[in-house]
């Protein structure tokens, strides 16, 4: 019984130490950061916003500094140790990542048309299906749709061991007819969006060559 | 002798304890290994062996209680067992000596993953080909850094570690010239863009790049692999008042800076930084691969360590399994990015590096002494027999 005792009294003098070890505010001089040398994108020839629809205002968007032309075309590594590979079609121009993508294209058209793919990714499902469909809906000014025709709504392929939800939705933005292609992958908790938006007319001639890129999707 | 001081000195000499404490250490690794699945290595660490105490929250209270004894717990006491064990029972023997060096090196190797779990700093420096850099940047800890743009040739930094920023409130350095109010602090965000449509609730940032996004807090992620993503929301008060609010994050590649009484500011949230004396040039990267195979063979990054003195200034290949071990830093090879043009390298500070190899030597040495002093007493038995 007295062993026991001291067991107890020494568990409970082991518990003001559960705490961690705290950090304190620093204050020094440094060398300006040296700039990246290998840029994650080429330089863009347009502002990220420049297709998306009204009411979207860019976030980050600087230009990042030129790479290899033509580097993007092939497997592009996606940043921060992130989970998934693509390939992108040779005509497909890669551009500035900006602040949330993690790969940014630009597709043009005849007589100045510019479509913009956006690959982006957040952790857990952000929303689901459901709201995300109706997300993008909204974007080419379409009404949402009831929660019991999403499933109708969507095509479910497998590429790679994936699993990709693809949306599709032609509206107005800006005045301009515009189609919206959207994919999404759930991978490790993470899920990840890849969305093709532009003049109705370029998208659907594009929708061969996005379903093409969609099936190259991999895991790391 | 007193009782009670005779009380703890059977209780920590005795064997019983060890042994409990040996089946504590077995149901921990157990209960661990099952929770890798949903917590990662890193998490489990933290949770169940960087610890004194397994914390686990009552379900639907959000009470957390200790629930099991941790891995510094039971390392301790089986420490303090071993400890006392050896010095109640020494006796200078030449026939115990073995034992008696075998003990003295697990001891080294407990008190030596102590000192690494308190001691030991890992981060990792990303470069790429080309590039000199002369920080590496923390796995998991953030820093609010306040940078002082003015002077071309360097920045003065504040830099406000996310302990810091999690408890919120007003900050005054002597650095800044301005008050820092720390209004919110999410350890892991997701960020979007503000919905334009009407009765939207008005942005918490009203200056930078803030007004445009909403931070929406999401539960911390343990796992290493997927991460966490943080955002902060800072105010800036002047001496005329305040200068506006900022949502400060990593994902936000465009640089939020304020210009106040003739100087500029960059508010920026990123991974902490260490800073050292000299720098990394990485001169080239190689990825080796088993012929008509993506199977890795080997990566190797060329790299130009150079001092702020020039007193050095070399030329040094770091691959796998051969790190560079210079000023009490270990250089490993540990990825790579961006088709082979960016090197990551695992960087590690341990002043204690050396323990566990004198442990190793130490035991093992013991046990050799052990089963020679048997082995000669044996053969010597037989002989006379």
């Amino acid at each position: 019984m007295k062993l026991h005792l001291v067991s107890l009294s020494l568990v409970l003098a082991a518990l003001p130490f559960t705490g961690c070890r705290d950090q304190k505010i620093t204050a020094y001089r440094a060398p300006k950061d040296p700039a990246p040398v290998v840029a994650p994108a080429a330089p863009a020839q347009m502002g990220p916003s420049a297709t998306l629809p009204d009411g979207h205002p860019a976030i980050g968007g600087e230009a990042a500094p030129a790479s290899a032309p033509g580097a993007m075309t092939g497997n592009v590594p996606t940043a921060e140790g992130m989970a998934l590979l693509w390939t992108a079609p040779a005509h497909w121009t890669a551009k500035s990542l900006g602040a949330m993508r993690k790969g940014s294209y630009a597709i043009a058209g005849e007589t100045g048309a510019v479509g913009d793919l956006a690959i982006t990714a957040f952790p857990g499902d952000t929303g689901g299906l459901f709201a995300n469909v109706n997300r993008w809906r909204g974007q080419v000014g379409l009404e949402p749709i009831e929660a019991a025709q999403i499933e109708a709504s969507v095509q479910n392929i497998e590429a790679n061991g994936l699993k990709i939800t693809i949306a599709e939705a032609t509206g107005q933005a800006n005045g301009v007819s515009t189609t919206l292609l959207g994919a999404i992958v759930p991978h490790e908790g993470q899920t990840w969006f890849f969305k093709l938006i532009g003049p109705a007319a370029l998208i659907t001639r594009e929708q061969t060559a996005f379903r093409e890129f969609l099936s190259t999707i991999k895991p790391r | 002798m007193p009782d009670f001081v005779r009380l703890l000195r059977d209780f920590f000499v005795s064997i019983r304890l060890t042994v409990v404490l040996l089946v504590i250490s077995i149901i921990l690794v157990f209960a661990a290994t099952l929770a890798q699945v949903d917590l990662g290595v890193w998490g489990v660490q933290q949770k169940y062996f960087h610890s004194f105490f397994v914390m686990q929250e009552i379900p639907r209270t959000g009470i957390t209680v200790p629930a099991f004894p941790g891995g510094y717990l039971i390392g301790g006491l089986l420490l303090i067992n071993l400890l006392a064990a050896h010095i109640y029972r020494f006796k200078l023997e030449w026939r115990k000596s073995g034992i008696q060096l075998t003990h003295a090196g697990l001891i080294l190797l407990l008190v030596g993953e102590l000192l690494t779990g308190l001691l030991a700093e890992e981060s990792f420096m990303r470069i790429d080909e080309g590039q000199t850099k002369h920080y590496s940047e923390s796995y998991r800890q953030y820093e609010l850094a306040l940078l002082d743009l003015t002077n071309p040739a360097y920045n003065d930094v504040v830099a406000i570690p996310q302990t810091v920023l999690a408890k919120t409130g007003t900050i005054q350095h002597p650095q800044l010239p301005f008050q820092v109010k720390i209004k919110d602090y999410y350890p892991n965000a997701s960020l979007q863009r503000r919905s334009p449509a009407p009765g939207t609730p008005p942005a918490r940032a009203t200056a930078g790049i803030g007004p445009n996004i909403t931070a929406i807090p999401l539960p911390l992620n343990p796992k290493e692999s997927e991460g966490n993503l943080p955002v902060t929301f800072v105010e800036l008060i002047g001496a005329e008042g305040s200068l506006g609010t900022w949502l400060v994050s990593p994902a936000l590649s465009q640089p939020q800076t304020v210009v106040y009484q003739g100087r500029t500011w960059e508010l920026t949230l990123r991974q902490h930084r260490y800073y050292q004396t000299h720098t990394v040039k990485l001169l080239n990267f190689t990825h080796e691969k088993y012929a008509g195979t993506d199977i890795p063979k080997n990566f190797a990054s060329r790299i130009q360590l150079t001092t702020e003195n020039k007193s050095e200034d070399r030329e040094i290949l770091i691959y796998m399994n051969n790190p560079l071990r210079y000023a009490g830093l270990t250089y490993f090879q540990a990825g790579f990015e961006n088709n082979d043009r960016t090197s990551i390298l695992q960087v590690v500070r341990n002043p204690n590096w050396i323990l566990p190899y004198v442990a190793c030597l130490l035991l093992g040495f013991g046990l050799i002494v052990q089963f020679g002093i048997h082995l000669v007493s044996f053969s010597r038995k037989r002989a006379t027999t």
